[in-house]
């Protein structure tokens, strides 16, 4: 077929075109953007393009992560922008707003878009809108191997021909076409053919951009785009420029539009019509014969989404990553939180000996402070490893579709069940697995709430609790405690979302991309980055705090006693804990043991049964046996071996049911619970629990917190709990003292 | 055939797009995903507990709740 579209498109003039191109290959450090819907395998692309050169940037600051790739060729050095997916330019979501926000202000010196071969139509309406911003284009026609299975066959050459920029064909999972890719969007990239609207609205654009033509502040190329967006009524484009003092072009905008509105026109219609209109024309003549076909992802569908089979199915598989995250990374934690942790001591405080102070601060607080952060990153790194994987492979849509009725009495949709669910492992990835979230607010909410799901080290708490104070009921409180973080956790969502934090927009809509297999070396890089970025924040904010615990336990408040060398309730921690245990009087708990370990419990949850140890029992920590260099080395590397062996051996575990009371027979009758059972009330303990099950989980989840939410909302959140721990357990303590 | 919401439909039904609730902020989001007139959508089914519901519209599944298909107009 020729290309029969002129009446419907605009072709650029041969000058423009040139003039690009020069541009474009005289470009020192050309930057190119990657461009495509969601599930078009962007990233897979520019991984495949940059390959073992990649250097990755972090924008930090954004929930939504833009990445650049940079590497060499042909002496120059590329920049390739990895944004966000987005359907379209008018942003509705975080991530289209990041990628819009690129072509307007980032200037890029050419656009690679991204499409998915088997999905033409939809795909081309984000390219012709992509075509009015006059930036030079070239595109990848991706996953053509997955189209032919569908039984789509697309003729590129025709598609280069309609849409006048050059195309090609590329399988980003097995790096075909990738590496011709570059160097054609370098050389050939150029301006496109683009839409030609309705004469109203042509007429209509060419009004705004007369405005437009005096203002230098708007970048030049995007003028046809801004008047484009002005007319669909785009609430951001509006902002944007109200904020950067266009009012007058905003007046214009008004007037051309109530114009519009008298002759009858619909814009925002129109506009939308036109495109489609034309994709779908140059997707026939594309791809001629495309004839539905039986797809696999349609059979898997039939299961996934069955009516009774599907949301069991999906229960076995949360179950299944809950177990896969805890039990093959439970031996590496033990790991980094034992020998390793003991070998670094050892060497520690030989390297430390000339010098006492600094051997206690680094020996007592920041090697366990900062090994008890580091011993969650095997955790996280499973956890993220599979998480990628029904992210990628398309199935975390379904899990969306099968919970969103379930999920929406709290406002929120499906995905939202996933994080919750986590939690119960561990706080820290839960609030990274917010990140599948669409909608700021909602992942905000969730991040919010989830530290109220109680995670697996508040479990030792309970269990010393339960078995000092509730022998005979131990494993109904335990569950109990479960059910009541669960439910502060739904109310507080409820609350939050009818307050604070209103939804965004409305409904859920979701696209349910194509089952596929995803490739380990995506998994694998997603999986790194994210925990490496958390390894990093073990520097800073966990160091400050263990130290400034540390030193209240080190600074005497009574005269005669020696720095670092103080019984407890003689430090300032003491004197501290002493101050503010009057606020735990009416929650049954005000001595100052009580309320002191609560203070260590903000850096792990696990940490306050042995501060319990330690100021109930005089426990002192054992001193640990200096080690060689060799030795060390040799401990450290028996205790690797260990590690593997004991993850390996769990994974036939994995689908085991698992037990929430599976050391509670061990822990029973210790000289801990017989100190505890003496010291509390059981209704004072009860609300012990309480506040232990709902105060801020650990320094590592306010740290995950303020990382992809700010400071603010982490701060805000750490008060947030400790007023929702002191009422419910002021409740617990008035009301179980009527009874126990 | 009159035109009726597309949440009456039944799953296995298709029709084409008619129009989308003008008043609705909903509607720029429906109409940028391709809910445009005369496109042709088929109801593929119901989640298990009713709602949402899963179309194929043009080459791509999608899913959207029971009240947000209320917006649509489609023809048989």
């Amino acid at each position: 077929m020729s290309a029969a579209l002129s009446p419907q498109t605009l072709v650029p003039d041969a000058a423009a075109c040139a003039a690009t191109l020069a541009r474009l290959q005289a470009a020192h450090e050309p930057r190119v953007v990657v461009v495509g819907n969601p599930n078009v395998g962007k990233t897979t692309l520019v991984n495949a393009v940059a390959g073992t050169h990649l250097k990755v940037g972090n924008w930090s600051g954004v929930t939504v992560e833009k990445r650049e790739a940079r590497f060499q060729r042909a002496g120059r050095t590329v920049h390739l922008l990895d944004l966000p997916g987005a359907y379209s330019l008018s942003p509705h979501t975080p991530e289209e707003i990041i990628t819009r926000a690129a072509l307007l202000d980032e200037a890029p010196d050419a656009v690679l878009n991204v499409l998915d071969a088997g999905n033409l139509e939809r795909n081309l309406y984000l390219t012709l809108q992509l075509m009015d911003y006059h930036l030079p284009v070239a595109v990848a026609l991706n996953l053509v191997d997955e189209a032919r299975g569908k039984g789509v066959q697309v003729d590129a050459a025709a598609l280069a021909r309609l849409l006048g920029v050059p195309v090609v064909e590329t399988v980003a999972s097995r790096a075909q076409g990738t590496g011709t890719l570059v160097d054609v969007a370098l050389e050939r990239a150029t301006l496109g053919t683009s839409v030609r609207y309705p004469e109203a609205i042509e007429a209509a654009v060419a009004a705004l951009r007369a405005e437009m033509a005096p203002l230098d502040t708007l970048p030049p190329h995007a003028h046809r785009a801004l008047a484009l967006a002005l007319l669909e009524g785009d609430p951001s484009v509006r902002g944007r420029l109200h904020a950067t003092g266009h009012a007058p072009l905003l007046h214009a905008a008004d007037e051309v539009l109530a114009d519009l509105a008298a002759q009858g026109a619909d814009p925002l219609i129109e506009i939308a019509e036109a495109r489609y209109a034309l994709a779908g024309d140059i997707a026939r003549a594309a791809a001629p014969q495309a004839q539905a076909r039986r797809t696999l992802t349609e059979r898997l569908d039939t299961l996934a989404l069955h009516p009774w089979l599907g949301v069991p199915l999906f229960l076995l598989l949360v179950l299944l990553v809950f177990r896969l995250t805890f039990s093959v990374a439970a031996p590496f934690v033990d790991l980094i939180g034992g020998p390793l942790q003991t070998t670094v001591t050892g060497w520690a405080t030989a390297a430390l000996a000339w010098f006492p102070l600094g051997r206690d601060l680094v020996t007592g607080a920041i090697i366990p402070g900062v090994g008890t952060v580091l011993s969650f990153l095997p955790t996280l790194l499973v956890l993220y490893l599979a998480m990628s994987f029904l992210e990628d492979s398309g199935y975390m849509a379904r899990a969306a579709f099968l919970m969103d009725r379930a999920m929406r009495g709290l406002g929120l949709d499906g995905r939202a069940f996933i994080p919750l669910i986590l939690g119960f492992g561990c706080n820290v990835p839960a609030v990274y697995a917010t990140r599948t979230l669409e909608r700021r607010s909602d992942r905000l909410l969730v991040s919010m709430v989830l530290p109220f799901m109680s995670c697996s080290a508040r479990l030792p708490v309970y269990v010393v609790f339960a078995a000092a104070l509730f022998p005979r009921r131990a494993s109904v409180l335990v569950w109990a405690l479960y059910v009541l973080g669960m439910a502060v956790a739904f109310v507080s969502a409820w609350v939050l979302r009818r307050t604070a934090l209103p939804a965004e927009g409305s409904g859920v809509l979701l696209e349910l991309p194509p089952y596929r297999f995803p490739t380990g070396a995506v998994l694998w890089k997603h999986a790194w980055r994210r925990t490496a970025s958390f390894a990093r924040r073990a520097r800073t904010t966990v160091m400050a705090t263990v130290a400034a615990v540390w030193l209240l336990l080190a600074v005497p408040a009574v005269g005669g006693a020696a720095f670092a060398s103080v019984a407890p309730q003689d430090s300032l921690f003491g004197r501290v804990s002493d101050w503010v245990s009057p606020l735990f009087a009416p929650l049954g708990f005000g001595d100052w043991q009580a309320a002191g370990a609560l203070v260590p419990g903000f850096i792990a949850k696990e940490v306050v049964v042995g501060t319990l140890g330690q100021i109930y029992l005089g426990e002192q920590a054992a001193a640990p046996t200096p080690l060689g260099l060799l030795a060390g080395l040799g401990e450290a590397v028996r205790g690797t071996w260990d590690a593997v062996v004991a993850s390996v051996s769990a994974l036939p575990t994995v689908l085991a049911l698992p037990s929430l009371n599976a050391d509670a027979g061990a822990s029973l009758q210790t000289p801990l619970a017989a100190a505890l059972a003496h010291a509390f009330t059981p209704a004072g303990a009860l609300a012990y629990l309480v506040f232990v099950l709902l105060y801020t989980p650990c320094i590592a989840t306010v740290g995950a917190l303020a990382q992809e939410h700010g400071r603010r909302v982490a701060w805000g959140t750490v008060a947030y709990q400790l007023l929702s721990a002191w009422a419910a357990a002021f409740l617990t303590y008035q009301l179980a003292r009527l009874w126990l | 055939m009159p035109d009726v919401s597309l949440d009456t439909l039944r799953p296995g039904d298709s029709a084409h797009i008619v129009s989308v609730d003008s008043a609705h902020p909903l509607r720029r989001r429906l109409t940028e995903l391709g809910f445009v007139r005369g496109a042709p959508v088929t109801v593929i089914r119901r989640a298990p507990m009713g709602d949402p519901v899963q179309l194929r519209l043009g080459g791509a599944l999608l899913a959207l709740r029971a009240a947000d298909l209320r917006l649509i107009q489609v023809r048989a």
